[in-house]
């Protein structure tokens, strides 16, 4: 899989990373059980920073993503291993955002085709 | 036989450095950043082929004199050695100057037609590409190190047969001519110095295999293709040098146990086979890797180019990057390797070895 980093965008780069790979196990394009590349391989492919590539890492453990194994890396967890916290946090990061969409003027069905045009899209690939 | 010798070894590196332009990675011209779309502009197209031009004509005369030269006069060979070795650095001096003239005019252009604006700077990982990677494992480059270690004891052991005076230096003819009163150090000293190098190769291959795999967003299969034919021809490279020193170094530490073992003549043509060999790979190396990116070029439409890293390429020639924890990166201006400036562990690895012979042979 290619991961494509914009230096210069609003965005930190540590999110860039986690969203491109929460991506790319969404598309089936990084399986289950697959494992990432190092931190410092990682770091140097993209001659960024080592933290920043931790710092997604973590970000990307914390939400259950991966499992940070010592010695054999960053390996690719299996939906089975979400649990009722996952909703939990996921229901927080949905609250603003779908505040804010209906707060411009979006009705629940223009939401719910949102929402279903982005599944579509993922699951296109 | 030395006129030969220089005479050849010249004009390789005229060959080298003429291609130079045509060799280097796409979308670097004269150690600038240039996005894809512009890298067939015709004014670079025009500064690639005045550099060619003139590095191959200043080249032409300065050789062409240097033979007359020789062939003329009936100077010493000494003479002939030095000239000749300040001929090869004035060529690289030369060269350097009009690299440096071009690398200047490329900004110059690059910042007048505002090449990078309206493109989206970015930077590109294959998480999979190390899979594909065929760099030699470092413990292969411990083979030839365990020769050497071989040669060290044979020659503890034959300590009493070595003679009082230990040969440090071998003229063209293959008979040493410089000495050095018989030591346990001195009479180890080669062997030890060949293993700090072999040890430098090993660090160096080691340092290359954990630095970072630099792709191109706008020429992916191009620049991946490049990386990885980039990394194992250099290792296998470095690894053929090795070994080639090895058998060279083992066989005049043996020369100097038993010296009936040999005749002059196989002392005389070892050098030379070495070098021919080295040269030889050296240019297989350069064309092999310069040739790997110009092939299967695919079409973006996006408006990105690759992330502008000029500013960390001091004169476009000297990578200097905190934030990249690669040693090695591609070198822009040249086929192969240059240090990661900012990170000392290359230093390491490239000098202590050498920090290492200096002294023992102030010993």
């Amino acid at each position: 899989m290619i991961i494509r980093i914009e230096p210069d965008s609003d965005i930190p780069i540590y999110e860039q990373l986690s969203n491109q790979i929460i991506e790319g196990i969404a598309r089936g394009v990084i399986q289950p059980g697959d494992s990432l590349p190092s931190v410092r391989a990682f770091a140097s492919d993209l001659g960024v920073n080592m933290h920043t590539v931790n710092k997604s890492y973590h970000l990307l453990e914390k939400k259950g993503i991966i499992k940070i194994v010592p010695k054999s890396g960053a390996i690719i967890s299996s939906p089975q291993d979400f649990n009722q916290s996952s909703l939990d946090r996921l229901k927080d990061e949905y609250m603003p955002l779908i505040a804010e969409s209906l707060v411009v003027g979006m009705s629940q069905k223009q939401i719910l085709e949102l929402v279903s045009i982005i599944i579509n899209d993922i699951k296109k690939n | 036989m030395t006129l030969a010798i220089f005479l050849f070894i010249s004009i390789i590196l005229v060959c080298i450095q003429t291609a130079t332009p045509y060799l280097v990675k796409r979308t670097i011209i004269f150690g600038v950043t240039v996005p894809e779309k512009h890298i067939k502009n015709e004014q670079l197209l025009s500064y690639k082929k005045r550099y060619t031009f003139m590095v191959a004509l200043f080249s032409f005369i300065v050789l062409a004199s240097y033979m007359i030269w020789v062939l003329m006069s009936t100077q010493g060979e000494e003479k002939t050695v030095l000239i000749g070795t300040l001929i090869q650095f004035g060529i690289i001096l030369f060269s350097l100057s009009f690299y440096f003239f071009y690398h200047g005019k490329t900004l110059q252009l690059k910042k007048k037609n505002n090449w990078m604006d309206n493109l989206t700077q970015v930077k590109v990982s294959d998480l999979t590409v190390r899979s594909q990677d065929e760099m030699l494992p470092w413990y292969v480059f411990l083979l030839p190190m365990m020769i050497t270690v071989g040669v060290i004891g044979y020659t503890i052991f034959q300590y009493d047969l070595l003679p009082e005076q230990i040969p440090t230096h071998w003229g063209i003819n293959g008979e040493a001519d410089a000495f050095t009163e018989k030591t346990p150090i001195s009479a180890i000293l080669m062997p030890l110095t060949l293993l700090a190098m072999q040890a430098m190769f090993l660090g160096i291959n080691l340092g290359k295999n954990k630095s970072g795999f630099k792709l191109s967003a706008t020429g992916l299969n191009a620049s991946r293709t490049r990386q990885l034919t980039l990394r194992k021809n250099s290792s296998w490279l470095m690894f053929g040098i090795s070994l080639l020193l090895t058998v060279m170094f083992s066989f005049f530490q043996l020369t100097t146990i038993h010296p009936d073992l040999f005749a002059g003549t196989v002392m005389m043509v070892t050098p030379i086979i070495f070098l021919v060999i080295v040269l030889a790979g050296t240019i297989v190396f350069a064309v092999k890797v310069g040739r790997s990116d110009k092939q299967s070029i695919d079409e973006v439409k996006e408006e990105i180019t690759d992330y502008d890293d000029d500013t960390h390429w001091k004169g476009g020639i000297f990578y200097f990057n905190r934030n990249d924890p690669s040693i090695f990166v591609e070198k822009r201006f040249g086929v192969g390797w240059t240090l990661n400036f900012a990170n000392p562990i290359g230093y390491i690895i490239v000098f202590f070895p050498l920090v290492v012979v200096i002294v023992l042979s102030a010993l």
